[in-house]
């Protein structure tokens, strides 16, 4: 055999073995597939060592070649390529998925990052949190004793601080500077409860609420709102 | 092909999930902000009297109320139950009188100037959060939700049948309830309607309904002839009200956002302007006292509203007075 033919078999039986390389490989499918049936030629060679192998280990042989067959069956089968269609729906699943995980994130997050009470807190109203400004340890502002309460009955708050609702129904006031000049806190009462009546029946009439601003004003003079 | 026709299939239904998925969820927040839409309605044109009560910092109040419409105008009272014995009658309102916050919370865009427009939607979140029972009547639970860190949040109750608001909670940026107003018991409908209104009560206040806050048509906000104007405002607020100056030297301007309402009152009168800068709460009402200075002359800057406190302090400082118009 001349050195490529002797080259050929060796790559052959490697191939039967399962020991060829990538570049074997090809060259032999090359070979192989070309249409010339030489003796020598690699097809038939092929085959022989086929044959020879199948005798050594005592499996069947069969002289039957089906390979013109089958080639013929494989060129009847349509290609398998995905139709313009297939690819659009393809891609606009794999983008609705994504779209929709998408929106449903950002759903989720603005109802839980924005305030939102938790409905207990809103219908139950157990306990109202006094916040630190609101607490009655402000500096030399003491509530005048004429300003008292018009409540009766205690009411319930479950564990809350019970001294907030004996506390005066007083606006709580913070002066936001020292006070160097004179002035009487009388005055200062005076006016922003005749300031918060007059807000409260203003709000009366220009919001939604009805007259629930007027429930609002608990110590007013109430008969002598003009406006 | 049995598997083929099952993809496609599941492909289908991913597809018209995510498709209907988008529309529902608008729906909701829509259906939650017709309601409001619906409740402001009623409260102007429906007949109702109760009694409800108002509670803030473990302090509760009851008052009983009446609001009657006859004849295209409106009848109310308030009769305080608690403590001493007084009541608020206004009567005089037309109920096609359409002011800012009406036109607000209906859903109209109201034209604050030629680039800004105040829409109720723009600055709150509305959500349909269930069902409840109050006074004796099914309502649906809406929580209003602020976009921005001026403004507070609410949750109200609806009733059902009629739209008319049953309970009402002010939420403040903590999550906190802060004021909560709700019926007890109430009566909607016509059978109002024979309430005579005299007053019998030693203390008694009969307030006419101004009505030159009631907007045209045209869906114009208020222009302001004060002198003058806040050079910063929460975005949304438009002017719904202006008293003058009277004789007691005193102007008030009044805003509101279709929900939150605040007024701002400049006075001029000696006793009232060497007042000292003070903050006063009562309950979720605030009050920001300041003072300034302007052509040698000295006014007094009072916001009050139930708004966040630090919201009102911004609007105080940024009171100023227009040059253009003389002082007198």
């Amino acid at each position: 055999m001349t050195d490529p033919e002797q080259r050929l078999a060796e790559s052959i039986s490697a191939l039967m073995d399962g020991e060829s390389t990538e570049l074997e490989t090809h060259r032999i499918l090359k070979e192989v597939g070309s249409a010339t049936v030489n003796k020598q030629g690699a097809r038939s060679k092929w085959q022989r060592y086929h044959i020879a192998s199948s005798i050594m280990t005592g499996a069947p042989v069969a002289k039957i070649d089906l390979s013109a067959a089958i080639a013929q069956a494989v060129d009847l089968e349509e290609t398998h390529r995905p139709s313009s269609l297939q690819k659009f729906t393809g891609s606009a699943s794999r983008f609705a998925i994504a779209a929709s995980v998408a929106m449903l994130a950002i759903l989720g997050v603005q109802q839980f990052s924005t305030v939102e009470p938790s409905g207990s807190d809103a219908v139950q109203f157990a306990e109202v949190a006094v916040t630190a400004d609101q607490q009655n340890n402000g500096p030399a502002i003491q509530f005048p004793s004429d300003f008292q309460p018009n409540i009766q009955a205690r009411t319930v708050s479950a564990g809350g601080n019970n001294k907030v609702s004996q506390k005066p129904l007083v606006p709580v006031i913070q002066a936001r500077q020292t006070v160097s000049q004179q002035y009487s806190e009388q005055e200062v009462r005076a006016y922003l409860n005749d300031i918060i009546l007059k807000h409260s029946s203003h709000a009366a009439l220009n919001s939604s609420q009805g007259m629930l601003p007027f429930a609002r004003v608990t110590t007013s003079e109430g008969g002598s709102s003009d406006d | 092909m049995l598997v083929k026709w099952l993809t496609q299939v599941k492909l289908a239904a991913l597809l018209a999930a995510v498709f209907v998925h988008g529309p529902l969820i608008s729906q909701q927040m829509d259906s939650a902000y017709d309601l409001m839409a619906r409740m402001a309605k009623a409260s102007k044109e429906l007949s109702y009297s109760g009694l409800f009560t108002y509670e803030f910092r473990g302090n509760l109040t009851s008052v009983k109320v009446e609001h009657v419409v006859r004849d295209g105008e409106t009848y109310e009272r308030i009769v305080y139950m608690d403590g001493p014995e007084r009541e608020i009658v206004r009567r005089g309102e037309n109920i096609n009188c359409m002011r800012a916050s009406d036109m607000l919370l209906r859903g109209s865009a109201l034209k604050i100037n030629d680039n800004t427009y105040a829409h109720l939607q723009d600055f709150y979140n509305f959500y349909i959060r269930g069902d409840a029972r109050i006074a004796g009547r099914q309502v649906s639970v809406v929580n209003v939700i602020p976009k921005d860190k001026y403004r507070y949040g609410y949750v109200i109750a609806i009733d059902k049948e009629t739209g008319l608001m049953l309970q009402s909670v002010l939420i403040n940026r903590q999550g906190k309830p802060m004021e909560r107003f709700q019926f007890v018991d109430v009566s909607i409908g016509t059978q109002v309607n024979d309430i005579e209104f005299s007053s019998e009560l030693i203390d008694s206040a009969d307030i006419g309904a101004d009505q030159s806050d009631c907007l045209e048509g045209n869906q114009q906000a208020k222009v302001s002839e004060s002198r003058w104007t806040p050079r910063w405002l929460p975005a949304g607020f438009v002017l719904s009200s202006y008293q003058p100056a009277g004789t007691d030297g005193q102007e008030s301007l009044m805003y509101t956002d279709g929900l939150a309402v605040f007024s701002v009152f400049i006075d001029s009168s000696s006793k009232i302007r060497n007042l000292p800068k003070v903050d006063a709460n009562l309950g979720a009402t605030v009050a920001v006292l300041t003072n300034t200075e302007f052509n040698d002359q000295r006014f007094a800057i009072c916001v009050v509203g139930e708004i966040p406190r630090s919201t009102a302090s911004q609007i105080a400082n940024a009171i100023a007075p227009i040059p253009a118009r003389p002082m007198q």
